[in-house]
């Protein structure tokens, strides 16, 4: 384990508060993660539908994670900025 | 029978002891040592109840999904809490909310069996040759000052160093009792040699451990007892067999209130004590051999009769178990058949007993799947109130052919389920809510349980005003009307098909985010419709008096969607808190933000 990685997990055992916040990010970070592979796998599917209908609404859909990444990111960043 | 038969049990102790307590003072000491003892297993359990809210659930999710996992886990806990009947409860509680399988369930209690054997080696082994009084004395100081602190987790480990303190002071009141009670009275007069003295000792020990419910308390008895020797070997073996099978009245009385599951796990629980006590008293003698051979092997004396009955109490229960992991599938047989399944009744709760109300955990999952289950149910019925068939719906044809299919207004009184029930069970789940004493946190996730069942209600009572209208518009002449009308019946039906998929997908974790683009497309057919009504009146094609009813029943069709869907964002909101699932909440969109892609993807 690195020291930078020790003294991370040292900071948040000694504060709780750090500890939360770091659980935070790391829940964020995860479902962003999530949120970027379904953004491409709709993306995919909306190359071979033919269906209007469908198209449509993959085409919300591709928005609707678009904007929830938005604002996801703009979360993590401000979690960030609190951390410093 | 719980209650009968503590009707004939309590007067009945109550008289012996009386009379017990004036003919003896050293049976009082005895009798104030066992009662310690016994007050300290309940503050024991208290502790590890205050720990049952997280940890304990989440390693018992995890390590049983094999065999040797449940073994290890019912060994380690049952070793740790020193109590049998603690496991024993958890897993019928998990067991009845179909967190765990009746497979793993018995894995628990096997393990459990063994877990408790290491009891009996810290009495002969440690707790009869230090005085423990000592040790007791701070630890019950220290434990209550830890009670009065409010951090639950400090409380509870307060609750569980005052318990082993009970523990041990119990221990030396019924030692100092039976050394000052070797002057007065020899039980080893009443020693009864051959099968007979076997038979006698063991029934002595089933009835002690039935009365007390802790077979701990039995062992700590025979085993302080055997220790100045009032009793003989043979009859403390016997003894310590009834312990055994004595201690199947805690699965017994905790299944009563628990599902078929529960009973299943404690009938199984009862047949392997029963065989190996029976299997032991008729090789009694080979078995004594069997247990001198270890105990020379380890270096115990010949006399050492209090360690030699920990050797014997391990071999009995670690046989047990050997014999009976290969014939669990067999045993599982036999009590399935015994307890069938009756035909599932809707209207009766599934999930909701006695035996989920245990636990903080297991009571969430019992609404959690009750509320799924009423889901399930209401989709149906919306689905035959829209003259529609669910399979058809959730089947992969196409929804406008699904529809088509489905031309002819079928005569369903949704009125009858909702009321005789869906309204009947929704009710139970606001009863157990009731009953139900929980931490903040999780309130929250039983408030949000409460928010599904009620949408559930006004997307069915919704249905029911839709219902009317569209039996006679599905089969009107104009093709207007017809088409706007089967518009709204594909709208639902697409809502609830996607709600099925989002609800079955694999990432479960993004479940709550998917929702978003239900709502979206939600507003967006509001606003589709409202434009074609207007070119639909103004070309005549529809009748004034029809477009308002068109326009009303739009109006249901849109509250039924939205109330699914708010259903299942409360049914997922309700999810244990992870990070992962709060993150999800904090990203989810809110109205203002729906309607700001909205009027993006208008321009």
């Amino acid at each position: 384990m690195g020291m930078k990685k020790l003294l991370k997990k040292l900071k948040s055992y000694l504060d709780k508060d750090a500890e939360l916040l770091e659980e935070k990010k790391e829940g964020l970070s995860k479902v962003l993660k999530k949120l970027k592979h379904k953004e491409k796998k709709i993306k995919k599917m909306i190359a071979v539908e033919t269906d209007e209908e469908e198209l449509d609404l993959l085409e919300l859909s591709l928005k609707v994670v678009h904007t929830q990444r938005k604002k996801g990111i703009k979360l993590l960043s401000s979690l960030r900025k609190k951390e410093k | 029978m719980k209650n009968n038969l503590r009707k004939v049990l309590l007067p009945s102790v109550l008289f012996v002891l009386t009379y017990g307590f004036w003919v003896s003072p050293d049976f009082k000491e005895i009798s104030a040592g066992v009662a310690i003892f016994l007050f300290g297993m309940l503050a024991l359990e208290e502790g590890f109840r205050a720990f049952t809210g997280g940890a304990l659930e989440k390693i018992l999710r995890k390590s049983t999904n094999k065999m040797w996992k449940s073994l290890t886990f019912g060994f380690t806990a049952a070793t740790v809490m020193q109590s049998s009947s603690l496991v024993s409860v958890i897993t019928i509680s998990f067991l009845s909310v179909g967190m765990i399988g009746l497979v793993e369930g018995l894995g628990i209690v096997f393990g459990a069996n063994v877990g408790t054997t290491t009891g009996a080696w810290l009495i002969a082994g440690f707790g009869l040759k230090v005085k423990i009084s000592a040790y007791a004395m701070p630890m019950l100081v220290f434990g209550v000052v830890l009670i009065f602190q409010k951090s639950k987790s400090l409380k509870g480990f307060g609750y569980i160093l005052a318990g082993l303190g009970f523990l041990f002071l119990g221990i030396h009141h019924m030692k100092e009792g039976f050394e000052a009670f070797q002057g007065s009275i020899d039980l080893k007069s009443y020693a009864m040699d051959g099968l007979a003295g076997i038979l006698v000792f063991t029934l002595i020990g089933i009835v002690a451990t039935i009365i007390m419910q802790s077979s701990h308390a039995t062992l700590v008895l025979i085993i302080t007892a055997l220790s100045v020797q009032q009793l003989t070997y043979e009859n403390a073996l016997a003894l310590a067999i009834g312990a055994n099978v004595g201690t199947t009245i805690t699965a017994i009385l905790g299944s009563l209130s628990a599902n078929v599951e529960g009973k299943r796990l404690a009938l199984a629980d009862v047949i392997f004590k029963v065989s190996a006590g029976i299997v032991f008293i008729f090789a009694m003698g080979p078995i004594m051999g069997l247990v001198d051979g270890i105990a020379s092997l380890i270096g115990l004396a010949d006399d050492n009769y209090t360690l030699k009955l920990a050797v014997f109490h391990t071999v009995f229960n670690v046989a047990g178990v050997v014999i009976m992991i290969p014939l669990i599938n067999p045993l599982i047989r036999l009590v399935t058949r015994v307890f069938s399944v009756a035909p599932e009744q809707f209207a009766q709760p599934k999930y909701l007993n006695e035996s989920s109300l245990e636990f903080e955990d297991t009571a969430l999952e019992a609404l959690r799947k009750e509320t799924a289950r009423i889901y399930g149910k209401a989709t149906d019925v919306i689905a035959l109130g829209l003259s529609l068939d669910k399979k058809d719906i959730l089947s992969g044809t196409k929804m406008k052919r699904v529809v088509k299919a489905h031309d002819k207004a079928i005569d369903y009184n949704i009125d009858n389920v909702y009321t005789g029930e869906i309204k009947s069970l929704s009710g139970a789940v606001l009863d157990y809510i009731n009953v139900l004493s929980v931490d903040a946190n999780t309130a929250r996730q039983v408030s949000r349980i409460r928010q599904a069942n009620q949408s559930i209600l006004i997307a069915l009572k919704e249905t029911k005003h839709l219902q009317k209208n569209m039996q006679q518009y599905i089969a009107s002449e104009n093709k207007y009307i017809n088409d706007e009308y089967n518009q709204l019946r594909i709208r639902v039906a697409k809502a609830i098909r996607r709600l099925e998929n989002i609800r079955n997908s694999t990432d479960s974790s993004t479940s709550i985010l998917s929702l978003d683009t239900l709502k979206l497309s939600l507003e967006k057919s509001v606003n589709q419709l409202h434009e074609r009504l207007q070119v639909l009146i103004g070309e005549g094609h529809i009748p004034s008096m029809v477009a308002i009813s068109l326009m009303n029943d739009s109006n249901y069709t849109y509250n039924i969607i939205y109330n699914l869907i708010q259903a299942n964002h409360n049914y997922f909101k309700s999810e244990e808190g992870s990070a992962e699932i709060e993150a999800e909440h904090n990203i989810a969109l809110n109205k203002e933000e729906i309607s700001s892609v909205l009027s993006e993807n208008n321009q």
